[in-house]
């Protein structure tokens, strides 16, 4: 009763906390358009750039984006881009133009962009909007004939792992947290205007072929499938050096643990002996005994976003090999004839 | 006593040298042989109270001249005595007035004066001037120490001084004890004599030096000349009163009392072992029994290993040889009185020699025959270890090797007939390892060479006997014993029926150490006689390789030389893979010379201690039973070449992989980082260049390169190796050209090939078929065109990246699986997932994202999708390629790829919960068990 303004405020922001989740990102045909370009022509070299939009509920539109200057790394480079960023916003809020930093898009070289670096920018990004989405670009698998578009975000229970910086195994079990649970993959849904939308359907060629699906029928997939074994071979190596570590944590707790008990029961003879003296026992338990130290657990995000990349890239194989047979199905077909 | 009259020479000689006189007559009256002449000084007390007073009045005479103060001219000398003096006289003025502060100064000033003074001097004698101050310094400390009140009331600086003044005249006075103590007793003689000295002091020195000159070299035991002089005297004293006597007067007793006596000199200070050793041998000859005899045989025989001290240096030849004959004249007696029986165990009774050769009982004599035996071989052997080996002598030393092997063979025949077969067996190897390392035409050689010396010996021996009687007058022994043993050494005709014979012999009875060397040793002659099959299966079945590390070390030096033999042989029979084995381990760390004993090699990194150093020089072997380095290396260096080049060619994408010689392709590697190229000049040169053509398939010139080596003069029967090293060439020049340069050509005429390499038809085809079934070779005959049609079944970079890709999931499964097993110990029977905690959920996630992550699977279906239409026999290749796609699909499409890898079960690792998720663990098994497959 005494305070009611500062309950209210809090239940004011309880209220936004249950605002409804993010469902859709809704991206506007210019966006991803210069996105795609942005990223392509770039191509091997990977660039970012940021989102402006609007949060709308639980859609998050993106109606326009801006690209970063190539950033070479350093440090002065990077206060210039700082600049750089702040310029840009206030240019186009003079033409008008959304300028609410609702995320940013980065390209990929085959989907490895599950990373601690990606993580990091995308608690940057959150401390500031609540809501905020990364969408990642990948030109290389573009050429297959898709639009590899996504947009992701950080799962809350990771979030919240993260930033009490704890990633010991029983702490993930007790959240339930597996490494399916890091990412979140937002939906996308394009829209453009209706004037857009009328005048792309007077511009549609009368071909019912476009160049999308002529690349789709490529055959040659080999450079694609060897670049995709490669990475995915040194996610094999980063692998098993994570679980050397582990495997060296779990020698060192054994060791520990054997010595515990060794110490345990020279402590318990000792008992022994002096209770038969008359003398009251020692305590069981001796904090400052070094072997009583609690070993630090290797953390486990790295092998979960190794996890992560993998399984991306097992997907990427698989639904590139599938495509291939369908399509060397079709040139059997095609050759029969 | 001894020390004061090496101190002060310059005063004591003269004395001595009148005790001296007095000794020598105390000896003719005497007429004994008591003292030997190296140790007079210990002799009777008389001359020596004689040495002391003469000492001390000499010594009184020394210091007191500077006392004359008053002298109008000093000489240099003086002066430093009289600054010592005044010096003195601070020191009394400090004790006065208890100032021990001035008293540490003076102290250290009169060290420091007493250095000047030694070296006006010139003598080693310190100045009785200066004992004095030390005993009264010594004396005022006592009584400053001993009364503490005053020690209290010091000042702290003054408190200090005592202190350290203590601690300093205690270590000082050290050095004078005798000095001091002399001087406590007698300080009045000096104060007596001081004056009278005075004037004729530096006349009487003069005096002295004089006689010291003349007499130096009698007493002093440094003077060889003199003391040998003396020595000559002596004996021949003792040798012509021995001859008065009438023979028959010299009883047991005398003899046995004057062993004793020169047995208790032996290892005595100043006793010379030459002399010993002829005063011994003059007993031996006087002995009354044959047990003595033989008793003061062996004590001569040990006396003469005394005769050389240090263990670096080696028994003078001659006297080796007479310890030889010492040792078979031994036997002799030995053989002759059958109940004599020597022994090492029991200390046997005072008088047993006394017993007669009439005597029925068996009388028991000390002695070990092994043991010296043994000793006599060492001393063999360290001699031609330290002579020059590119001197005569060093022939004329091995010529001596058949009178060891006779005396060898003797105490083995006599050891044998005691029964003591251990022992035997122990002779038997010494008389092994002078045999093994001969071949045949060496062992003929050496029977030849006993056979002739033999001759030439009687004659000789004859001359010298009469000589050395002529000369030493040497009575006729007591005892004559007649030379039974045989002095003519018996060599069977064929060195390998003497090891055989010896070698079985040891085998039956010897302990481990003879039995595993004279293994070695026969293992070494079998290579040397080119019997590789023999020496190698003897070297397997001993298993030596097992347990040879844990050996003494020249028993492993001995493997080491059985194995470069070994390889060597394997050469000569044209077995380069055995050989290169043999020799590969000898050669890995660049030390053959360490290893084989035969020189020392200088290390960049590891500094030897000198005692290192000295023990590997002990353990060298004498040139004559080296190992030829240059040609061992050829031989390995050729040997490798010859499995490497191939191999390099086969290869070419990962080179690391598969080193069959790290030496070799160091070697190389070095080589072809050169950047001029001279022309081969040492054997590593040559092997390099040879490589390098033959690399090329350029076999000729490989060949002409290799045999044109100086070295393989050295090799037996060289026409037939190089025959056999020709053929090999051509051969390695013909895979390594396939290797090379198949996948240039699609196919190739075998007429073509044989004409390439100078091979018949039909020896090529048989490599080229070799090759084809040992997977080396993606080909196949064309049996009408008789030609080699080849395949292209280089692998694709995808190809080649799946197969990493197995291996790293394999490797990754692997560990996954023992990260289960030790969380959860392996036995997991049937547990099922629900009662497993989260990470074991984890780990089934896991496989499942491997087994997905097994790309390679997935896209070898559509692999062998492709080739099955493809056609069949590429499938055939590929099932047979060396890289197994597993049998289910080989066998046909997808579907049986599919079956089979649901069916697959594996040994290894017991999975409890593999229904639960069947699929993870499945898929994971398809993916290791490509893993393992592969890896043979």
């Amino acid at each position: 009763m005494a305070n009611p303004p500062i309950r209210s405020f809090l239940q004011a922001a309880k209220a936004e906390e249950v605002a409804p989740a993010l469902r859709v990102v809704q991206m506007e045909g210019l966006a991803i358009l210069k996105i795609i370009k942005h990223c392509k022509e770039f191509s091997p070299a990977l660039v970012t750039g940021q989102l402006l939009g609007l949060d709308v509920g639980s859609v998050l539109e993106v109606t326009n984006c801006f690209p970063f200057p190539n950033r070479e790394d350093d440090e002065e480079l990077e206060a210039e881009g700082a600049n750089y960023q702040l310029e840009m916003m206030r240019c186009l809020r003079e033409v008008n133009v959304d300028n609410n930093t609702v995320g940013w898009y980065q390209s990929t070289l085959l989907g490895s962009y599950q990373t601690v670096e990606l993580i990091e920018t995308f608690m940057n990004y959150q401390e500031n909007i609540k809501r905020c989405v990364c969408i990642i670009y990948d030109p290389s698998k573009s050429n297959q004939g898709v639009l590899a578009l996504k947009a992701l975000k950080l799962s809350d229970s990771f979030m919240e792992l993260y930033r009490s910086n704890n990633f010991r195994g029983e702490k993930l079990r007790e959240k339930n947290l597996t490494w399916v649970g890091i990412f979140e993959e937002i939906p996308i849904k394009f829209s453009n205007s209706p004037l857009i939308s009328a005048f792309m359907t007077e511009l549609e060629a009368d071909t019912p072929v476009a160049q999308g699906d002529l690349d789709r029928l490529q055959l040659s997939t080999k450079p694609y499938m060897e670049r995709n074994l490669e990475f995915l071979m040194e996610c094999m190596d980063d692998m098993s050096q994570e679980q050397q570590k582990f495997q060296y944590h779990y020698r060192n707790v054994a060791r520990q643990q054997t010595q515990q008990q060794a110490w345990l029961q020279k402590r318990r003879a000792e008992n022994m002996a002096r209770k038969a003296a008359g003398e009251e026992p020692l305590p069981e338990e001796d904090p400052s005994n070094p072997i009583f130290k609690p070993i630090a657990e290797p953390s486990r995000l790295e092998t979960f976003l190794l996890t992560n990349q993998i399984s991306n890239y097992c997907n990427q194989i698989n639904g590139v090999a599938g495509l291939s047979f369908n399509r060397l199905y079709l040139m059997k077909a095609l050759h029969e004839n | 006593m001894v020390l004061l009259i090496k101190r002060t020479p310059s005063g004591i000689l003269l004395i001595l040298a009148n005790g001296f006189e007095i000794l020598d007559s105390e000896e003719e009256r005497q007429s004994s042989y008591d003292s030997d002449p190296g140790n007079e000084e210990d002799t009777p007390a008389e001359p020596t109270s004689a040495v002391g007073n003469r000492y001390l009045q000499q010594n009184a005479s020394d210091s007191d001249d500077s006392e004359e103060q008053k002298r109008v001219i000093r000489s240099a000398k003086d002066k430093r005595f009289e600054e010592m003096s005044a010096t003195i006289d601070q020191i009394k003025n400090a004790i006065k007035i208890n100032d021990w502060v001035s008293l540490q100064e003076s102290f250290d000033k009169i060290n420091k004066q007493l250095e000047k003074v030694m070296r006006v001097t010139e003598s080693e004698r310190v100045p009785n001037l200066y004992i004095k101050a030390l005993v009264i310094l010594e004396d005022f400390l006592a009584q400053a120490l001993a009364n503490k009140d005053a020690k209290k009331k010091m000042s702290s600086s003054n408190a200090k001084a005592l202190n350290s003044m203590k601690q300093k005249l205690k270590k000082n006075n050290k050095q004078y004890e005798d000095l001091i103590s002399k001087y406590r007793e007698k300080p009045d003689i000096e104060v007596s004599n001081e004056d009278e000295d005075d004037s004729d002091q530096t006349e009487t020195m003069s005096d002295n030096e004089s006689e010291v000159s003349s007499d130096s070299g009698s007493d002093t035991d440094d003077n060889p000349d003199v003391r040998d002089l003396n020595m000559i005297k002596k004996k021949d004293t003792f040798m012509d009163k021995e001859f008065k006597k009438d023979p028959r007067d010299i009883t047991w007793d005398t003899v046995n009392k004057k062993l004793k006596e020169v047995v208790a000199a032996r290892g005595r200070k100043g006793t010379g072992r030459v002399e010993l050793v002829e005063q011994l041998s003059f007993l031996t000859r006087v002995a009354k029994t044959p047990a003595q005899k033989l008793e003061i045989l062996f004590t001569v025989v040990s006396a003469q290993f005394d005769i050389n001290p240090g263990l670096s240096g080696h028994m003078p030849i001659n006297v080796w040889k007479k310890c030889v004959d010492n040792m078979l004249a031994i036997l002799d007696i030995l053989n002759q009185y059958p109940n004599i029986v020597v022994d090492d165990m029991v200390e046997p009774d005072e008088n047993e020699t006394q017993k007669g050769a009439d005597y029925n009982g068996t009388i028991r004599v000390w002695g070990n025959l092994v043991a010296y035996l043994e000793r006599i071989d060492v001393e063999f052997f360290k001699s031609l270890q330290c002579i020059d080996p590119h001197t005569k002598e060093f022939v004329e030393r091995l010529r001596d090797e058949p009178l060891f092997l006779v005396l060898a063979q003797n105490v083995q025949d006599y050891l044998e007939k005691t029964g003591n077969m251990k022992a035997a067996a122990k002779v038997a190897l010494k008389r092994v390892e002078l045999v093994y390392y001969k071949p045949q035409e060496v062992y003929d050689a050496m029977r030849k060479l006993a056979d002739l010396s033999e001759e030439r010996d009687d004659v000789e021996s004859e001359a010298e006997e009469s000589k050395w009687s002529d000369e030493r007058r040497a009575p006729p022994s007591f005892v004559v014993v007649p030379e039974v043993v045989p002095r003519k050494p018996a060599f069977p005709e064929s060195s390998r029926v003497f090891m055989d014979t010896l070698v079985s012999l040891i085998y039956k009875y010897g302990d481990e150490r003879t039995k595993a060397r004279a293994m070695l040793c026969d293992i070494y002659h079998h290579a040397l006689l080119d019997e590789f099959s023999s020496s190698r299966d003897l070297l397997l079945m001993s298993h030596l390789q097992d347990n040879i590390q844990i050996m003494d070390i020249s028993t492993q030096i001995l493997y080491n030389r059985a194995m470069a033999q070994l390889g060597l042989s394997a050469f000569r029979n044209g077995l380069f893979t055995e050989g290169h084995s043999c020799l590969s381990e000898l050669y890995s760390a660049g030390r053959v010379r360490e290893l084989l004993a035969q020189g020392v090699s200088q290390s960049r990194y590891h500094e030897k201690t000198p005692e290192q150093e000295r023990l590997e020089r002990r353990r060298q072997m004498p040139y004559h039973m080296h190992i030829n380095l240059e040609l061992l290396e050829a031989v390995h260096l050729t040997c490798a070449m010859l499995l490497e080049v191939p191999n390099m060619a086969a290869n070419t994408v990962d080179s690391k992989r598969r080193v069959i010689s790290k030496t070799f392709r160091r070697f190389f590697e070095i080589s072809e980082r050169q950047i001029l190229m001279g022309p081969p000049e040492n054997v590593r040169d040559h092997v390099m260049a040879a490589t390098r053509a033959l690399s090329q398939g350029d076999y000729q010139k490989a060949f002409d390169l290799i045999t044109s080596l100086q070295v393989w003069k050295l090799l037996k029967n060289k026409d037939a190796v190089f025959q056999m090293l020709k053929d090999m060439i051509k051969e390695e020049a013909l895979r390594t050209y396939l290797f090379s340069y198949a996948a240039f050509y699609s196919s190739l005429a075998l007429d073509q090939l044989s004409k390439m390499f100078g091979l018949s038809e039909s020896t090529t085809h048989s490599i080229v078929s070799k090759m084809m079934i040992s997977e080396e070779l993606h080909a196949s005959w064309d049996q009408p065109t008789r030609c080699i049609v080849f395949h292209d079944v280089g692998l694709s970079r995808l190809q080649a990246l799946a197969f990493q890709l197995t291996d790293k999931l394999s490797i990754l499964a692997e560990s996954n699986e023992r990260a289960v097993e030790a969380k959860f110990g392996s036995g997991l029977g049937g547990g099922g997932l629900d009662g497993l905690p989260l990470r074991r959920r984890d780990a089934g996630d896991y496989a499942a994202a491997v087994g997905s992550g097994g790309g390679g699977n997935r896209w070898q279906d559509s692999q062998s999708y492709n080739q099955g239409r493809q056609g069949g026999s590429t499938m055939g290749r590929h099932g047979g390629g060396g890289k197994p796609f597993g049998p289910g699909q080989t066998s046909g499409g997808g579907g049986g790829y599919s079956r089979d890898r649901t069916g697959q079960t594996r040994g290894t690792v017991s999975y409890g919960g593999r229904h639960s998720y069947q699929s993870g663990s499945s898929k994971m098994d398809s993916s290791a068990r490509m893993g393992y497959t592969r890896a043979p």
